[in-house]
């Protein structure tokens, strides 16, 4: 027993250098997406398929789950395995982009509405524009579609829309005479009146913690006062300008005014929707999700809610700016199903689904007949104002987007915790974006 | 012990434990009551100090709105195997490192030391590969063998530590009495080192129960998912539910806090003291 | 050769005394020292066996990695060519350099805490006797904790509206500081949640080995009418060291791969003022993908730990690293 020890460890051990090398000489190689040679449209009636989301639940109804029963009511051949995602959005990328380039992971996945750029330059989503005819593609409400185009091809499907929405005390506005603010300005002016008179601690809470989040924020002042992220080819940075040192000067006045509070830097939508349930702001920025939040369980404001289109700066006409978020639906190209995937996305776009999330779940369809349908209008006052919103995309057009974004949310959160000035923030984000933009830097 | 402790010494005792208790427990307290509050109560100003109602509504949406009971029973399977596992390992690892006569201890150790070294985040990807090489993806052992791997180290080096520390008279009397080293290190030093093999294995354990990425990463179906894993499923990308966060955080340390009361004679008692003093 | 038991372990003289002799024995020592030789190895083949086969791919691809062109693509991982521009590209990043600054400041700060502190309240609990168990089980809640979860209770905890630490800063006449929002206090409520949550790991580890001394020596002390301190400093530390430096040198490596923490609370944030060695990792690796630079971030940070870590087994070389064959 003593004696054979030995060459059971050399043993293991050459086993597990083979496995090593094994592995490092498949790594490289490719495992084709879809190999049969008729191109799938999404007419498929069955197989069996994966679906990768993050649970979305309301009164304890995951909308997943009713959707696949949905879909497997219209295409019983068609069996959908849903793989419930972690909700925080850099995990689940993070966990997309280890399965998929380790050649597995889910055939269909709900993806954020800024991966386009970048799952299609590290080819992690499939080109569904090859598949699906314009008449598809022009079921979508405008805008949505190109946000999922990059070089041309279309890498996601619009699931759902999001944007961001102001939302105000409809008590406070009526007791001091005031309407709904359509400025910066008179937000300001409106938050000084209500704080003067001690109604509200805070005038105007948002999203300024170092993420993502201040990057939307941003852009919806940023587009206000005129600016822009990147040049029109998406190659540098146009963020120096008078335009954005304007934008972040306001957003750090709010601040120096104390109409936002000093914790704004470490505000999330959690924290600002916390602020604003708690009765302690007159207005709040957020997204749609908002409106339910604020009028339901554990809301002291509930009833006392009003949603508009976010203000502009004076001078500027029509609506603020609201930044798109949402989900897209995006196929996995190791799918070996795409037929089916695509049968799945095209429900999932369709009117059936697009109805359910709107009224169950008040979700903005994509899908421009429901969401401009007078059932699914009447069903949800967010949903009704979303026509008249004015709508701007982050720079997600350029597959290095997330260090644009991370450069920009710096900047923002640097300003507003106090330990940059507006117009410094504003030169060193945008060196920082066209290092990033020509592939360089950390 | 005790008995030789002045009255001072006493008091000043108590009150040093009473500290250590309210540092450890007020958190803890906080996180449990939120739990058992309604979304109103987490929500109330003054923040209510004790949950007014008291509700179960999160515990119940922890378990019926996901799979909570099969991440609990999957992160039990996955712990308590891969803690059998590096206690198995380790201590005859720890005890050959410790004891046994080999060239190169050191290199080893320091090795070992390195693999603990190099940061988890670096080793989901090419791990991933490995896993899907030999199918193990969706699967127990697709977390117990590397968890038993990336805890072997520090169970090594720890139960070697406390291994130095069983007086060599113990052993050499069992070899003599014609015992093989395994039996010794079963029937003798084990015993003697028992508080060290907790400790391990309660490391071991936590390690397991705690880890995320991984499970994460390799698991993707729901039938083999953990504990942490299911809690990040919980809310929205914007919304921090933390009334069901915690319920289901409160839930997770139950089996922690059974097993280190089970266990805890193991510690209390100071076998090693008695067997010495005999 | 010189091999383990010939030489006196230092610090254990009071145990090592009825074996100084074995040295000294006749030759036929060595085929039996040979024989436990092979059966070491027999012992320790099944760790290496699983430990190599789980770890060396992983790190050998990892550092690879960082020593060339990657791209990560959906079909795999694109490497090709040597180049040294990933690290080139890591060490003038400003960004990398405040990282390793500032993760290596919050292990300087969070261990020397957690010792001090994890090493008192085990002294603390060794004199406990029936409760001991107790106090066992309730210090063991904060450190098997998920990591994201008592970072989401400390961020519940600081939270601006709804926290209790406004409340209690409040009750304290000290007004309404936000506490996430400046680095220096981002920074202190990110070791205050450290120190709770880790402290228990050297308690734990220390109080094992407390328990596991050798009470003669206690005895020894007591009958010469030594102090509680003075048997502390001159008996109880020195044979503590060793297990004192093992709870170092892993506490080390644990704060030097701070994530969860800072991930949750402050998102590295404000600006970069907690943005660890860790969290600057993920983020190039997997928000950025780009896995080149990531790596080498991983590779450098394993680097400079290992060789912090051979310095620390330097210094206390006698303590931790006491194999016997090292002289």
């Amino acid at each position: 027993m003593k004696a054979s020890r030995r060459p059971l460890l050399t043993a293991g051990l050459a086993l597990a250098a083979a496995t090593a090398l094994a592995l490092t000489g498949c790594s490289g190689g490719s495992s084709s997406a879809q190999n049969g040679s008729s191109k799938p449209s999404g007419n498929a009636t069955k197989g069996s398929i994966s679906f990768w989301a993050g649970p979305s639940m309301v009164g304890g109804q995951d909308m997943n789950k009713i959707l696949i029963t949905e879909f497997q009511k219209e295409n019983p051949g068609i069996t959908v395995k849903y793989i419930p995602a972690p909700q925080d959005t850099d995990t689940n990328r993070a966990t997309l982009t280890t399965q998929i380039s380790g050649g597995g992971g889910p055939d269909v996945y709900l993806g954020d509405v800024v991966w386009p750029a970048q799952f299609a330059s590290h080819q992690l989503a499939l080109p569904i524009s090859q598949y699906l005819p314009k008449s598809y593609w022009d079921t979508f409400a405008n805008g949505l579609v190109a946000g999922a185009t990059y070089n041309g091809k279309v890498y996601a499907a619009p699931f759902f829309e999001d944007q961001g929405f102001l939302y105000y005390r409809t008590d406070i506005l009526k007791e001091d005479n005031l309407t709904v603010p359509t400025t910066w300005e008179q937000l300001v002016s409106d938050a000084k009146i209500a704080q003067s008179k001690k109604q509200v601690q805070y005038g105007y809470v948002f999203q300024g913690a170092n993420y993502e989040g201040a990057t939307c924020d941003f852009m919806e002042f940023l587009t206000d006062a005129g600016g822009k992220v990147l040049s029109s080819d998406g190659k540098k940075s146009a963020l120096d300008s008078p335009a954005a040192v304007k934008a972040l000067t306001f957003e750090q006045s709010l601040v120096k005014q104390g109409i936002a509070p000093a914790a704004v830097s470490t505000y999330q939508e959690t924290q600002s929707m916390n602020a604003f349930q708690d009765g302690d702001s007159l207005f709040l920025r957020n997204w749609d999700y908002a409106y339910a939040s604020a009028n339901g369980q554990g809301s002291k404001v509930a009833g006392k809610v009003g949603v508009a289109p976010l203000p502009t700066f004076q001078g500027e006409s029509g609506s603020g700016y609201s930044n798109i978020g949402g989900w897209d639906l995006y196929v996995n190209p190791h799918s070996k199903n795409v037929a089916a995937d695509l049968t799945f996305v095209k429900f999932m776009t369709g009117d059936t689904a697009q109805k359910i999330i709107a009224t169950q779940f008040s979700e903005i369809p994509t899908n421009q007949a429901v969401r401009t349908s007078a059932d699914v209008k009447a069903s949800n006052a967010v949903l009704a104002i979303v026509p008249q919103t004015q709508l701007v995309a982050r720079p997600s057009n350029s597959p290095q987007y997330p260090e644009v974004s991370q450069a920009i949310y710096q900047a923002v959160n640097g300003v507003l915790a106090g330990s940059q000035s507006p117009s410094d923030a504003i030169k060193s984000a945008s060196s920082q974006i066209n290092t990033a933009v020509s592939n360089g830097g950390l | 012990m005790s008995a030789r402790r002045s009255k001072a010494g006493q008091t000043g005792l108590w009150i040093a434990v009473g500290v250590i208790i309210l540092f450890v427990l007020a958190p803890i307290y906080w996180m449990i009551a939120t739990g058992f509050k309604t979304t109103a109560g987490v929500a109330a100003q003054p923040p209510q100090l004790f949950p007014n109602p008291i509700s179960f509504e999160n515990y119940t949406s922890a378990f019926t709105s996901y799979s909570f009971g099969t991440y609990i029973m999957n992160s039990l399977i996955v712990s308590i195997a891969t803690t059998v596992l590096v206690l198995a390992f380790g201590t005859l690892a720890g005890y050959a490192l410790g004891r046994m006569p080999i060239k190169g201890k050191l290199p080893i150790l320091v090795a070992l030391l390195m693999i603990s070294v190099f940061p988890a985040i670096a080793l989901i990807a090419p791990l991933y590969l490995l896993m899907r090489e030999v199918n193990w993806l969706n699967s127990y052992q697709a977390l117990i063998v590397p968890y038993t791997a990336l805890n072997l180290p520090f169970a090594i080096w720890i139960l070697r530590n406390y291994f130095m520390g069983v007086p060599k008279e113990m052993e050499e009397t069992s070899r003599i009495d014609g015992a093989s080293p395994l039996r010794t290190v079963w029937s003798v030093v084990l015993p003697m080192a028992l508080p060290g093999l907790f400790t391990a294995g309660i490391f071991a354990f936590t390690a397991c129960w705690t880890e995320f990425l991984m499970a994460l990463s390799f698991n993707s179906a729901d039938a083999f998912r953990t504990i942490p894993v299911g809690i990040a499923l919980f809310g929205t990308p914007h919304v921090t539910p933390y009334g069901i966060i915690f319920a289901a955080a409160t839930v997770a340390v139950v089996p922690i806090a059974i097993l280190v009361l089970v266990f805890r004679k193991s510690v209390v008692s100071g076998l090693t003291s008695g067997a010495v003093k005999g | 050769m010189v091999t383990a038991g010939t030489v006196p372990r230092r610090g254990r003289a009071s145990r090592t005394s009825s074996h100084d002799a074995r040295g000294a024995l006749p030759p036929r020592r060595n085929a039996y020292q040979q024989s436990m030789a092979r059966l070491g190895w027999g012992f320790s083949a099944p760790a290496l066996v699983v430990i190599a086969a789980v770890t060396i791919f992983p790190i050998v691809f990892s550092v690879v990695m960082s020593f060339s062109n990657v791209n990560v693509l959906g079909s795999g991982f694109s490497i090709d060519g040597f180049t040294l521009s990933n690290y080139t590209t890591v060490f003038q990043a400003s960004v990398w350099q405040y990282a390793l600054a500032f993760t290596v400041g919050y292990t300087v700060v969070t261990v020397t805490l957690e010792i001090v502190i994890g090493t008192l309240i085990a002294l603390v609990l060794e004199r406990l006797e029936a409760f001991r168990g107790w106090m066992m089980a309730i210090l063991l809640i904060p450190w098997s904790l998920i990591t994201v979860i008592s970072a989401t209770l400390w961020g519940y905890i600081y939270d601006p509206t709804y926290g209790i630490a406004d409340r209690i800063f409040g009750a304290l006449g000290m007004g309404s500081p936000v506490i996430l929002g400046t680095p220096t206090s981002a920074i202190i409520a990110m070791i205050v949640a450290d120190v709770w949550k880790t402290t228990p790991f050297v308690t734990i580890i220390v109080l094992a080995g407390l328990v596991m001394l050798p009470r003669d020596v206690y005895e020894a002390a007591e009958v010469d009418g030594a102090s509680g301190w003075k048997t502390f400093w001159t008996v109880t530390l020195p044979l503590l060291r060793p297990t004192i430096a093992l709870a170092v040198l892993f506490r080390i490596l644990q704060a030097f791969g701070v994530f969860d923490l800072p991930f949750v609370l402050t998102q590295g944030g404000p600006r970069n003022a907690t943005t660890s060695l860790a969290i600057l990792g993920y983020r190039v690796m997997f928000t950025d993908l780009k896995f080149g630079p990531g790596a080498a971030v991983a590779t450098t940070t394993a680097v400079l730990v290992v060789l912090g870590c051979l310095l620390f087994l330097r210094v206390f070389k006698s303590q931790v690293t006491e194999t016997g064959d090292e002289s």
